[in-house]
């Protein structure tokens, strides 16, 4: 009898010590057959500006739909290996690839914040620690394991973007249906051009399409960006000229998202992530640098594309 | 008076007048880096003059009246030189292939989202489409 007497108490005084046997892997594993709909806010401080998003998503299983809600436009649906973007007269635009989930090692340590209160529900608070860095800080939802909050950091322990569920409801509702259409297929190649390791990240997997695109995928196990090539131009709506080291690039920050494009010898150059700013300079050092053409090369260029 | 290196010239050249010239004299007594130029210049304008002057073979030079082209001829000429480098470049770009169509953004992100959806951190936290006719949602 007084052992349990002691046993309650430990549960009253110290509700978390439950909660939080719940790991991080057991959360995540959790998410992929969650049921919700959400309305997310992403908000970016960039060297750019502000840059912010509001969406609605709604995710069945390893179904996930997501629609603005601040621009009239499209529904994009994602699924393990496969992207589509439906318009008003069906689906504009689908990739998809096959194989199996990505498997890395994370370059984190995983350090628990304990239990969370979060729009009303019980959930699990995580923090990601790099070289004794905190860059990323995550609150998952203890019955579905949905990522409600997650902000990453810069080195300097600056909030660089902060994606929140504002509105959140748990509920059996219709996968999101998309009739594929035959579309372009990312194939699995070996590229061995590209580097193993870039700037502490780890080279994941590497991709080709029809169309000679080809695409890298990087990740540390938190961050993690693509590096294209493409024998065709790479037009970035909005983009600004930056310089590192002297070498020039376009860049365009998005809510989440950041993106160069440069052109090198005979093809364009791209990287798409979600890196904080301070870590795209030691990325873009690891690859092929921009190249300087002359009048005649780029009026070429212009006209013929890169080759 | 600073270092006057384009009056050295000049006065070499026997282009300074009798003020000018008394001045840089003047200037040349007292400052030691402008008398060394003086005579680095001396130097070498004599040692062009010593060189030996060279008879041209004589089927070097043209025989006969030169051919002067008149304005309104060159001008011809001009706009026929024009006209070709216009065809030229019209034939290329009529006959050579279709250049690739670039890259757009959609089409990175289109990929990059297949990729991310298979990475273990999948979610709504990683993925981030975009909307519109290749616009960024901003």
């Amino acid at each position: 009898m007084r052992r349990l007497t002691v046993l309650v108490v430990i549960l009253t005084l110290f509700p978390s010590v439950a909660a939080s046997a719940t790991t991080l892997e057991e959360l995540l594993e959790r998410s992929r057959t969650a049921a919700y709909t959400a309305e997310q806010m992403i908000s970016c401080s960039t060297p750019d500006g502000f840059r912010g998003v509001l969406a609605r998503i709604s995710q069945q299983g390893s179904s996930l739909s997501i629609t603005s809600m601040t621009e009239a436009g499209n529904e994009i649906a994602i699924g393990p290996g496969v992207w589509a973007r439906s318009g008003a007269g069906g689906v504009v635009q689908e990739t998809t690839l096959g194989g199996e989930m990505i498997e890395f090692v994370s370059q984190y340590e995983v350090e628990e914040v304990g239990s969370r209160w979060f729009m009303g529900r019980d959930a699990s608070g995580y923090r990601l620690i790099r070289d004794g860095v905190i860059r990323g800080e995550m609150v998952l939802d203890d019955e579905t394991g949905a990522m409600v909050r997650m902000t990453s950091f810069d080195n300097k322990g600056s909030s660089y973007c902060d994606r929140r569920f504002i509105t959140f409801e748990p509920v059996e509702l219709e996968a999101p249906e998309f009739e594929l259409p035959e579309g372009p297929t990312l194939v699995l190649e070996e590229l061995a051009e590209m580097p193993a390791e870039v700037a502490g990240f780890t080279r994941v997997d590497s991709y080709i399409d029809n169309g000679g695109l080809t695409l890298t995928y990087y990740s540390d196990g938190f961050f993690s960006f693509a590096i294209f090539r493409t024998p065709s131009r790479v037009e970035l709506p909005e983009s600004l000229p930056v310089e590192f080291d002297g070498f020039r690039y376009e860049r365009v920050f998005t809510a989440g998202q950041v993106s160069y494009a440069w052109e090198v010898r005979d093809q364009a150059m791209a990287m798409v992530g979600d890196l904080p700013p301070d870590l795209h300079q030691a990325v873009l050092e690891a690859m092929p640098r921009p190249v300087d053409f002359g009048f005649v090369q780029r009026l070429w260029r212009n006209l013929f594309g890169p080759r | 008076m600073k270092h006057p290196s384009a009056l050295i010239s000049a006065l070499l050249d026997g282009e300074l007048n009798a003020i000018e010239s008394a001045q840089l004299h003047g200037h040349l007594a007292s400052c030691g880096r402008c008398s060394a130029e003086l005579q680095d210049v001396q130097r070498v304008r004599a040692a062009i003059r010593s060189l030996p002057v060279l008879d041209l073979p004589p089927d070097l030079m043209f025989e006969g009246e030169p051919n002067v082209v008149p304005f309104r001829r060159r001008r011809y000429l001009i706009a026929s030189a024009a006209a070709v480098v216009a065809v030229i470049v019209t034939v290329a770009t009529l006959f050579a292939p279709e250049p690739p169509p670039s890259t757009s953004y959609d089409d990175l992100a289109r990929s990059l989202g297949a990729v991310v959806s298979r990475d273990p951190a999948f979610g709504p936290g990683k993925v981030l489409p975009v909307w519109g006719d290749g616009g960024v949602q901003q």
